[in-house]
């Protein structure tokens, strides 16, 4: 975890605004996150920005808090954040002495908020299942879109190249005036020439 | 001889579009080898195969590379040879972008799309690249370009030592979009012909993932 103080930053404010309702400033809250993961590409800081995203997607969903399990995931997600928000205070506390086990313990509740989701019966598990799976191309993406490569992208989120290309495809990157490097003419010529 | 080296993207792009067979074909016209690195072959079959969403698709490139549509590398290179020189293009390239502030690199670019590079290094042989995805491209042709925009985007300025790049100036690059206008003007797409056509094709593989803007598109349309 390269960046402990921003992720507990960032933690806190993600435990305020589920406590809050607040969806939109979730979501802002995961673009920040965005810029310091495409220096650092620190595995953690991307676990949590795909984590932020989720929560505010899943928090939009009004429906969800009425199927069953709602009650058992929001549960495991207030305490889950609550128990890595203090770990990565001890962090912030004890400096290096006891760093490592308390970040280790901060990753095992975070993935905790996921896991608690294969205890859920019914459609509520896989629906934010779904809603993760899908919030992680979505990082990806934006990966792509600071200027990573797209199987940099892939390898730092763990997601298929063949699923970020459909999303890539419906966007406007390729549209940008910076990624034409050549005149289309100049690159067919290149094309034709090795076709002979 | 000559060699087309395939990114993963470019067959991804064509997979999703159900243009697969039109790399035959092409093939079929083309006096060299379709050239596939480990590194690509691992994202476009092996893990794909295990994903049902893509297995497919999976499966069909993994004909195309039994049936010789597709070369390994590994047959005019050494995965050895390749992987040297693959982590030595990583190292130039991740060490070009810096924070101003911090001086932490950015690492930019993954072993897939170094070791297209690293294959047309070593070919010995006159060849291109077929990548659909843009930073590559960016990073040898217009590197300055990409350092403007991840500066904007990331809201912070860096420090980029370009020189590094001097070696890398050479390599030539096309994407899935090209290859469909070229199997369009020799006639190897066997659908009513026409403008429509070539519209359908590039806009299909812009859609599936090949970064190309749409006055790209239009500008090739005129070149018919």
């Amino acid at each position: 975890m390269k960046e402990a103080g921003n992720i507990l930053r960032i933690l806190r404010k993600t435990k305020q605004f589920v406590k809050e309702d607040n969806a939109h400033e979730l979501k802002g809250l995961s673009n920040q996150t965005i810029h310091s993961a495409t220096i650092s590409q620190d595995a953690d800081n991307i676990v949590v920005a795909v984590l932020v995203y989720s929560l505010g997607k899943v928090l939009e969903r009004d429906h969800y808090r009425d199927m069953d399990g709602w009650a058992e995931f929001y549960n495991s997600l207030i305490k889950n954040l609550g128990l890595a928000v203090k770990s990565l205070e001890k962090v912030a506390q004890n400096g290096h002495d006891s760093a490592e086990p308390n970040l280790k313990n901060a990753r095992i509740y975070l993935g905790r908020i996921r896991n608690s989701l294969n205890k859920i019966e019914g459609n509520l598990g896989q629906y934010i299942k779904d809603v993760f799976m899908k919030a992680g191309i979505n990082k990806a993406f934006k990966l792509y879109e600071h200027g990573l490569s797209t199987e940099k992208t892939a390898e730092l989120l763990g997601v298929s190249l063949w699923d970020m290309a459909s999303y890539i495809g419906q966007s406007h990157i390729g549209d940008s005036k910076a990624a034409i490097t050549m005149p289309a003419a100049a690159r067919v010529k290149i094309a034709e020439e090795i076709f002979g | 001889m000559k060699y087309l080296i395939f990114d993963a993207g470019p067959i991804i792009s064509l997979a999703m579009s159900g243009m697969l067979p039109i790399i035959e074909k092409l093939k079929g016209v083309f006096d060299g080898e379709f050239i596939l690195t480990p590194h690509v072959k691992r994202e476009v079959v092996d893990r794909p195969m295990k994903i049902k969403k893509f297995k497919l698709e999976a499966m069909q490139v993994q004909d195309m590379i039994e049936r010789g549509i597709f070369k390994m590398s590994s047959s005019v290179v050494s995965d050895e040879k390749l992987e040297a020189e693959t982590k030595k293009l990583l190292k130039i390239t991740n060490g070009v972008l810096r924070t101003t502030q911090t001086g932490e690199k950015i690492e930019i670019i993954h072993g897939g799309e170094a070791a297209c590079l690293a294959f047309s290094k070593l070919c010995g042989a006159s060849n291109v690249i077929v990548i659909d995805e843009r930073t590559t491209r960016m990073l040898t042709e217009a590197p300055k370009s990409l350092e403007k925009m991840m500066e904007k985007k990331l809201h912070t300025p860096l420090d980029a030592q370009l020189s590094l790049l001097d070696e890398l100036k050479d390599f030539r690059f096309i994407r899935s979009a090209e290859l469909l206008f070229v199997a369009h003007k020799k006639g190897l797409i066997s659908m009513k012909d026409g403008k429509e056509l070539l519209d359908a094709l590039l806009y299909g593989v812009k859609f599936k993932g090949c970064a190309i803007s749409s006055k790209e598109i239009e500008d090739m349309k005129k070149l018919v």
